[in-house]
């Protein structure tokens, strides 16, 4: 054993000013008695008088000195040395990825790694250094450049791991910037050897690799897709035995919390079997299929790949109504778009129109303005005056035209247009100019009081922009944004970490996504499409849209594992880092574990013990005459 | 009262016991070895000139023509003298178990079976190196009235100096007879030497030696600083279980080494805790150590 701060021995001599100033501070209770000659006889024979004689049997200052000693030893940090993994500068890559989830024995990998960080921790020689970094769907670095071996501790304790896969390739930058400017860097991969096979980077200085697990015994579903049909949609599902023993499945298919059917397949090592399901149910919902044992049994070491979901989204067609007095490109424009359906108002020559009763996801207003729209979305063409937005005198200055870049102008090329005059529009404050000119905007889109509106400035036929193929694409977008399909596309499912574009219906207020766990997260929605990527946890999650009037719409999206990498979670015997294959690194570097705990541990409990001692008034030692004795009469 | 009529009555059925003291001054209660005048026949012995001839026993002179002299039993009374320890340090204990009152009750009963007997009974209380009050001799059961009234007079006080005491006792000049001395002994004297100008005068001497159950066993613990009720003296101790102990040792060892001088010179010695009623030490212990039958 060795002391890593000698020097806090020293501390001991506090333990003289200790007993004298206890015993200046000893009073002593005065007693009377019949006779003092006994006592002096007694104390004369055994020199019970005598200062230390006095301290010898006092439980307090016997406390006290032990507290003492045990604060001084713990200052001074004694430690064992242990051979260890590494020391100096010491980059520890733990990888918290999927497959670290799977249990082999009575633990998960994870928590088998970490064990072993917590040993590479304790075991660092003083003046080592680690930086630790979390390697996940996205990875983070919980220390760097740390030699405080608590703060170590305390960032690891804080680690866990996640459901999706490990971005090897940022974790080794990471771990390369933190080795840059450090001299004879140690890396020391954590991990149960799930790292691409090529194509990682050479890493600075030494790197060492610390396997976990030992078992290959997983089945896992590695494929589930919903694909629409004319009919009824399909589900396809594949399973995939990563184990090197034939195994026997079951693979049951529910709709929601409802069995649909269920099928046994025997699948030979390192096989997959595909399966496609027909005549499903056409109503939207979750589907969900689940991988067990026929038995009862556990099936696998891991469990997160049992299970997959698919979302189908039964389509519905957007109802548009074009009121115009006759526009032949957009009436071919909308009877081609699909998941459109188009109606038509003719309006007579002074620009009225009888509006139907029945609600419309969309009116295009061609030249027209129809003061009885006060709800829907609108996209306007050669907008007459109305009270949206201010128009003007019309203008041919179209020598320079910018197109504003946005998922609405996304694809369009306005090179090749011309347009021969536009109305003069002053963009209100709630738009954004998509394209303009040089006398006023020629197209802009917003939102205002809960409707969306869009509109393009000049008359179609006085420009060739229906010849053109921006065309489609401009209105497709307009189109799309005015009346979305659906809020997100939710037929492929999420991989864990990816993000989600949703594009929020008008008249919403609020949308709150609650994850597989339950947990809520709600956002505004804003102009333009919001992005989620809070998608860590495997399974389906919600999405709530909440409209100004309170009524709430679900839509569901899935997010699963469907990573072989993870999944095959048969422990390598080494893994590749730039060109060099990397094996098992045994310790054979001498650190020192620190046991300054148990001193401290000891110190403490003493402390308590100490205090419960001075608060009891006055101290009574336990008579050493056993009850009966002989009395001297 | 410092006992009540029934003590009182088991108490005259008892006589104080000394086999060595043969001067009895007057006839008394009891038997003497030396040959008297009195009608029990006890032994002949040969003629000497001077004799009382109404003592020459003629039918053995008709038979054997010598003369003998006939030797009769004498009875003769007893003095009893009863020493108390009258120091601070008797000042000690609550309620009955109170050592001078305790003492007194002690005094008053030997007293008691002595008057009761006949015995010529002297008291004397010892303070500070000398004897501070006294009484009698007296005799008979009519004094029992008056040593009652001396005895609940009597209050404790000054040093323990008992061979100072007891050498100012045994220079006055008084018949041999029983002594008894009554004391919790807490002095650096040793009571048998002291004692022993009397044991040379043909007196026979007992010591009752009491003591507190607080003095046999201190309900004491800490650091403490012990103060002497008769000297003020102080002593400062640190008091735990083992020291408690050694102390309770100490007590034993010095009861015993008392005990054994007591032995060696020939002084009765009982010891005994004033937390046994006195009545029944007076009743059954000092029968049971033979000073009282």
């Amino acid at each position: 054993m060795t002391f890593l701060s000698p020097s806090a021995l020293w501390l001991l001599a506090a333990a003289l000013p200790i007993i004298v100033l206890y015993m200046l501070k000893m009073r002593r209770k005065p007693v009377r008695v019949s006779s003092t000659l006994l006592w002096t006889q007694l104390l004369l024979d055994r020199e019970a008088n005598a200062p230390w004689q006095k301290l010898r049997r006092n439980l307090l200052l016997l406390l006290q000195l032990l507290i003492l000693a045990a604060l001084v030893l713990a200052a001074a940090r004694p430690a064992i040395r242990t051979p260890v993994v590494a020391s100096g500068s010491v980059i520890g890559l733990l990888d918290a990825s999927a497959s670290m989830n799977a249990v082999d024995g009575n633990r998960s990998r994870f928590d088998e790694a970490r064990q072993a960080v917590a040993s590479l921790i304790d075991g660092m020689p003083s003046g080592s250094s680690m930086t630790l970094i979390l390697v996940g769907t996205t990875p983070k670095a919980l220390a760097a450049s740390e030699s405080d071996k608590n703060a170590l501790r305390a960032a690891l304790a804080g680690a866990t791991s996640t459901q999706g896969s490990a971005d090897w390739q940022a974790a080794f930058a990471l771990a390369a910037g933190a080795a840059h400017g450090s001299q004879g860097s140690t890396t020391v991969i954590v991990s149960d050897g799930g790292l691409p096979d090529s194509g990682l980077p050479a890493l600075p200085g030494d790197v060492r690799y610390v396997p976990v697990g030992n078992l290959d015994n997983n089945i896992a579903i590695t494929a589930l897709a919903l694909r629409p049909t004319a009919g009824a949609p399909e589900l396809f599902a594949e399973v995939t035995n990563y184990s090197q023993a034939d195994r026997t499945v079951l693979l049951s298919f529910y709709l929601g919390e409802q069995l649909l059917t269920a099928y046994q397949l025997k699948l030979a090592p390192r096989e997959h079997k595909g399966l496609t399901l027909d005549q499903l149910p056409g109503a939207s919902g979750v589907y969900k299929a689940r991988i067990s044992d026929p038995h009862g049994g556990a099936l696998d070491a891991l469990s997160l790949d049992d299970t997959a979901f698919a979302v189908y989204q039964a389509s519905s067609a957007r109802r548009v109504l074009l009121i115009s007095k006759g526009n032949l490109f957009l009436e071919q424009l909308l009877a081609s778009l699909p998941g459109i359906k188009p109606f038509k108002a003719l309006a007579n020559q002074a620009g009225s129109v009888q509006i139907p009763a029945e609600p419309f996801d969309l009116y295009v207003l061609d030249g027209v303005y129809e003061d009885g729209l006060t709800r829907g979305n609108l996209l306007m063409i050669d907008p007459p005056a109305n009270p949206l937005f201010v128009v003007g005198e019309p203008f041919q200055q179209m020598s320079s035209v910018k197109v504003n870049p946005s998922d609405l102008t996304r694809y369009v090329d306005w090179g090749n247009i011309h347009v021969m005059q536009a109305e003069s529009v002053k963009p209100p404050d709630w738009a954004d100019v998509l394209v303009q000119a040089d006398g006023g905007p020629l197209v802009f889109a917003g939102e205002t009081l809960g409707r969306r509106i869009a509109a393009v400035t000049f008359d179609l036929r006085q420009s060739d922009l229906p010849l053109q193929v921006a065309y489609p694409i401009l209105f497709s977008n307009l189109i799309n944004y005015l009346v979305p399909p659906t809020p997100f596309d939710a037929t492929q499912s999420l991989r864990p970490g990816g993000s989600l574009s949703i594009v929020p219906p008008s008249g919403i207020k609020q949308i709150a996504i609650v994850s597989p766990s339950g947990q809520a997260v709600s956002y505004t929605p804003g102009v333009g499409k919001l992005v989620y990527d809070g998608t860590a946890e495997l399974g389906y999650y919600a999405v709530n849209f909440i409209a100004n009037d309170g009524s709430t719409t679900a839509d569901y999206f899935a997010v699963n594992l469907f990573d072989p990498s993870e999944s095959d979670i048969r422990p390598r015997p080494g893994i590749q880092v730039g060109r060099t294959i990397i094996n098992p690194t045994a310790s054979r570097q001498v650190g020192e574990r620190e046991l300054w705990q148990w001193p401290a541990a000891v110190g403490l409990v003493l402390l308590l013990v100490e205090w419960q001692a001075s608060h009891r008034k006055p101290l009574r030692l336990p008579s050493l005459r056993r009850k009966g004795s002989p009395s001297p009469t | 009262m410092l006992f009540d009529e029934t003590t009182l009555r088991k108490l005259k059925q008892l006589t104080l016991v000394a086999s060595r003291v043969r001067t009895g001054a007057i006839k008394g209660d009891r038997r003497s070895s030396r040959r008297g005048s009195s009608v029990e026949f006890a032994d002949y012995r040969d003629y000497t000139p001077g004799d009382d001839l109404r003592r020459l026993d003629w039918n053995i002179y008709a038979r054997l023509e010598r003369p003998f002299i006939k030797m009769f039993e004498e009875e003769e009374d007893l003095a009893v003298y009863i020493l108390l320890d009258g120091s601070r340090s008797m000042d000690w204990g609550e309620g009955e178990q109170h050592k001078f009152l305790y003492a007194l009750r002690l005094c008053a009963g030997l007293g008691a079976i002595a008057l009761a007997s006949g015995d010529a009974l002297s008291f004397a209380l010892l303070q500070s190196g000398g004897i501070r009050a006294g009484f009698g001799p007296m005799r008979g059961e009519a004094s029992l009235s008056r040593m009652f009234d001396v005895l609940e007079g009597l209050q404790p006080g000054g040093s323990t100096q008992l061979n100072e005491s007891l050498h100012q006792f045994a220079v006055t000049p008084r018949r041999p007879g029983l002594v008894i001395l009554i004391s919790d002994l807490l002095s650096a004297d040793q009571p048998e030497l002291g004692l022993r100008p009397l044991l040379a005068r043909g007196s026979e001497a007992a010591i009752l030696h009491l003591l507190s159950p607080d003095e046999l066993d201190p309900p004491l613990s800490g650091d403490l600083q012990l103060v002497d009720v008769e000297t003020g003296a102080q002593q400062v101790v640190s008091l735990d279980g083992r020291l408690r102990t050694l102390y309770q040792d100490r007590v034993r060892s010095w009861i015993r080494d008392t005990r054994g001088e007591c032995r060696k010179h020939g002084v009765g010695y009982v010891q005994f805790s004033t937390a046994r009623p006195w009545d029944q030490l007076v009743l059954l212990e000092l029968r049971r150590s033979g000073i009282l039958k």
